[in-house]
């Protein structure tokens, strides 16, 4: 459950929000760490999708898929990061894991409004990490707690279709 | 201004570009919005790729491909254009067509050196709504 580095901001004064900053393809993410319960290696993780870890079941998601994000899971430096938000628990296969970080609140950057889709709700925001474009992935979305929110989302479609645009 | 895009000239308003510079990597970004997915960053400045030449079904052309930043409505985005420099070009605002191609939006159209330009409307470039 090793990580490559621990960036403390010097101020302990700044607000500051931790991130697990990950690797699917050639994106760079960034999981609230506050979530994140273990991460494993594939021999802790073993050959089930699923993964239980002290007690709980963390039902399996393919943030790759869910991205269409083309990624490479069977790498060595594969692993999977076992995410709850205390409701939901999901295992999260990732590629790499880069880091963790601790950055001030205010580096954070909006999502341009220029991105009009899914993506809006798939990203809480994004931020610079070692010279890194890193995205924000909310984890309600990752975990599959925004499912009621699709019909909502379903009808912004349709009434952009009305007007010319589409996602 | 006059640029161009897969050999296809285009035009802008001046006060719709933020400035061109030469192209660099831009960084694949997970996203459902047509032609918007990807960012380019730029010493601490991070701003949407909107691909204009794959809405064109264009493929950019030349060495070093130069980045056109447009002064989009909801703020700077990058557009990867041909090598070929940019010039500018005064006209007439009576000498403006409307465009009736449909391709992209735009502001019109013009005759610049005997060809049909069409002047992209880069504040909205992009908008579905």
């Amino acid at each position: 459950m090793s990580l490559r580095g621990h960036h403390k901001s010097a101020n302990v004064f700044v607000e500051t929000a931790s991130f697990l900053v990950v690797r699917l393809g050639r994106s760079y993410l960034a999981l609230p760490a506050d979530g994140v319960r273990g991460v494993l290696t594939p021999e802790e993780a073993g050959h089930e999708q699923a993964v239980t870890a002290a007690g709980t079941l963390y039902q399996p998601v393919d943030l790759a898929q869910l991205l269409s994000v083309v990624a490479d899971v069977s790498g060595l430096e594969m692993r999977t990061v076992l995410y709850s938000n205390g409701h939901s628990h999901g295992a999260i296969r990732v590629e790499q894991v880069v880091g963790l970080t601790d950055v001030d609140r205010k580096t954070v950057l909006p999502l341009p409004l220029q991105f009009q889709c899914d993506e809006r709700r798939w990203f809480g925001g994004m931020m610079l990490y070692q010279d890194l474009l890193v995205l924000i992935v909310n984890p309600s979305w990752a975990l599959g707690e925004l499912a009621e929110v699709i019909p909502m989302a379903a009808r912004e479609t349709a009434r952009m279709v009305a007007v010319g645009g589409s996602c | 201004m006059v640029f161009s895009i897969g050999g296809m000239r285009l035009a802008a308003r001046t006060e719709d570009v933020w400035g061109v510079s030469p192209w660099t990597e831009s960084i694949p970004v997970p996203s459902r919005t047509p032609f918007v997915q990807a960012m380019l960053k730029r010493d601490h400045q991070v701003m949407p790729v909107y691909d204009l030449a794959t809405r064109l079904s264009r493929t950019v052309q030349g060495d070093p491909l130069l980045c056109l930043v447009a002064r989009h409505a909801d703020g700077p985005m990058a557009i990867c254009i041909d090598a070929a420099v940019p010039s500018l070009e005064t006209v007439d605002a009576a000498a403006i067509r409307p465009n009736i191609s449909g391709d992209i939006d735009t502001l019109g159209s013009v005759t610049i050196g005997g060809d049909d330009v069409a002047i992209v409307a880069l504040q909205r470039l992009g908008r579905l709504g």
